[in-house]
């Protein structure tokens, strides 16, 4: 660009100089003795300051006439044999100055001596110019870069917002099987999430299918288990006792593995569950009771029921059933004659406390019984299945399970949730 | 002794039949739901043994029907899932007790034993006091003709002080007869029975002689 511009100035200055050169040549005359003689120099100022970078002579072969910027110096010669039309060139001139120099032999008398006519400037000038415009152009060039990098900037940052939208709702669908993208989405940007959405369908699906047949499968073994714990009975009787043992430890390894897979799989789905579920508590309560107290040991205990029927947990009928069973039927299992169970409900929180009168959990005990972690089929059968199943349905539900020391002296298992999520 | 045990799975049902027939019983096996509703119709059994998960006709739905045609025996559920909402469902369909399989067979005879105790020596009675109706053959307290649900431990209350008549009850004699000699002096989950029950009942049937005890007023509103 700045060479397109250089050529350009150096046309324009050509046609200054062949301007005022032409005027030299209208006011040329030769006089008798062939001297050169001019009628009106030319105006610009700079012709008569010396070393001005602006200068015209007129020469034959004997005679030179000059402007007086040129000083008592000249300007180079010139071999052009030509008289037509102007030339140009950009030679080295006096006073060490690149010159750009406008010249043309002419010949003022038909058959007179030829004069050859020359006008120069210095051409640092179209340098300066040139100079000046590349630094104007970078200056606007950078400019013009820094602009549009801003507005590439904007652009992909607002276009690529709703993506990032996308990012964030598919961080959640991994953390949560049934979560959804939402629908509001630009219309860019739908076909993409409606995708998403029909493979989290898909995966949903998958998933719950994958749960429904371990489950399946673990209540699918507990009827052969009970054939081969027949087996093992027939074995004993016939005097097998060796491999009668070794089939009812299988047995009970087995009933163990099955147990906590269901435990697993129910856990699994409250923690999967989108809605948080409400049920109120007092029936499940007595609906699990009516349970235990049919069981052998539940038919002599004494159920103490202390929940204001407007009490509401965040979990589902069945789940709370789950739970509530697991430490019901545990707290009867342990007591000697009473079991208390107690609730009570705020805005933003809610308790049940489930106690017995039995021997209780020393504190080191009950440490021991939750710090263990998500290992069900470890479980202590001192304290039963029941209590991490507890406290594994009670996390599931978010809600916190703590272990004291009961007023009626045995075991307090304490559930505490807080409401309003 | 007599029992029914309805399982379909051959296995179990041969070695639940045996181990019963060695504990003293007298056993009948039925393999499907019809067999079984039809059996426990026409004949008198001490105890059933019933598994819910069977062919034709769902354990549930037989034990429903038993007790809506007045069949009372003492029916033991024997079922490979072992929800808590199953277990209350069975309860509710008028199980005596529930047992998940697999199980240990010794509980099993142990608890079907308890249900014959239970059921058994049942005067075949029924006490009708005011709004209170004590039925001793099907263990069922019903008041204002509403029937209530009640423990084994909360009827034997009940039917004891029913049988008192008018006499106030001290929580001495009442924790004495329900847990034996030893414990007369352990009246606190008397008195916890005793709210429990009146929370049940309604408040006011069983009303409180101070300094004697408590006794049955079947005419408290």
């Amino acid at each position: 660009m700045t060479l397109l511009f250089e050529r350009y100035i150096e046309r324009r200055v050509e046609g200054e100089l062949t301007r005022d050169a032409r005027q030299l040549i209208a006011d040329l005359s030769i006089d008798a003795a062939g001297g050169l003689v001019i009628g009106n120099e030319p105006t610009d100022p700079r012709f008569r300051d010396p070393r001005s970078g602006l200068y015209w002579a007129l020469s034959t072969a004997g005679h030179e006439l000059k402007s007086r910027s040129l000083w008592d110096e000249r300007l180079p010669a010139s071999d052009l044999a030509d008289a037509d039309d102007w030339s140009t060139r950009v030679v080295k001139g006096p006073f060490d100055q690149q010159l750009l120099i406008v010249e043309r032999l002419v010949q003022p008398r038909r058959n007179g001596a030829k004069v050859l006519v020359q006008l120069a400037v210095d051409h640092a000038t179209v340098r300066d110019a040139r100079r000046d415009f590349g630094l104007d152009l970078a200056t606007y060039l950078l400019l013009l870069w820094l602009i549009l990098a801003g507005a590439a900037w904007v652009q992909v940052e607002l276009g690529l917002r709703p993506l990032a939208r996308v990012r964030r709702e598919l961080e959640l669908l991994k953390s949560n099987p049934a979560a959804r993208l939402r629908a509001d989405h630009p219309a860019e940007i739908q076909p993409l999430t409606d995708a998403i959405n029909e493979l989290a369908e898909a995966r949903e699906k998958d998933l719950a299918a994958a749960r429904r047949r371990a489950a399946d499968l673990a209540h699918g073994l507990k009827t052969p288990l009970a054939a081969l714990s027949a087996g093992s009975r027939r074995a004993r009787e016939a005097g097998a006792i060796d491999e009668a043992e070794g089939l009812d430890r299988a047995i009970a390894t087995a009933t163990a593995a099955v147990n906590a897979e269901l435990a697993r799989s129910r856990v699994a789905t409250i923690r999967n569950a989108v809605q948080r579920v409400r049920s109120p508590a007092l029936p499940v309560i007595e609906q699990v009771i009516g349970v235990v107290e049919r069981t052998d040991f539940g038919a002599e205990r004494v159920f103490e029921v202390e929940v204001p029927e407007s009490l509401v947990v965040p979990a589902a009928p069945e789940d709370l059933a789950e739970l509530l069973g697991a430490l019901i039927e545990n707290a009867a299992r342990f007591s000697r004659r009473r079991v208390k169970i107690t609730g009570e409900g705020a805005p933003t929180a809610c308790r049940l406390a489930i106690e017995d009168d039995g021997p209780g959990l020393g504190p080191q005990r009950a440490e021991q019984v939750l710090s263990r972690r998500g290992r069900l089929d470890e479980a202590d059968s001192s304290t039963g299945l029941g209590l991490s199943i507890a406290r594994e349905l009670v996390e599931a539900t978010r809600g916190q399970i703590t272990l004291g020391a009961a007023t009626l002296g045995g075991l307090r298992v304490q559930i505490d949730w807080t409401l309003g999520h | 002794m007599r029992a029914l045990v309805v399982e379909d799975d051959p296995s179990v049902a041969a070695d639940v039949a045996n181990s019963l027939r060695s504990a003293g019983f007298v056993v009948d096996v039925a393999a499907d739901g019809e067999d079984a509703w039809y059996r426990g119709d026409t004949d008198e059994y001490d105890v059933v043994v019933l598994d819910l998960g069977l062919p034709r006709l769902d354990g549930l739905s037989v034990l429903k029907r038993w007790r809506a045609s007045d069949r009372v025996m003492p029916v033991l559920i024997l079922s490979a899932r072992e929800d808590w909402t199953e277990k209350v469902e069975g309860i509710e369909a008028g199980a005596d007790d529930y047992l998940g399989k697999p199980f240990e067979m010794a509980e099993l005879i142990a608890r079907a034993r308890a249900l014959v105790r239970r059921a058994a020596g049942r005067a075949s009675a029924v006490i009708q006091m005011g709004r209170l109706t004590v039925d001793t053959r099907r263990m069922t307290v019903s008041v204002d003709a509403r029937s209530i649900r009640l423990s084994p431990l909360e009827f034997r209350l009940i039917d004891y002080l029913a049988h008192q008549q008018d006499r106030a009850v001290s929580a001495g004699e009442l924790a004495e007869h329900l847990y034996g000699a030893t414990e007369s002096s352990d009246t606190n989950a008397i008195e916890a029975l005793v709210t429990r029950l009146r929370r049940k009942l309604g408040p006011g049937l069983i009303a409180t002689r101070r300094g004697f005890g408590y006794l049955i007023d079947g005419n408290a509103t």
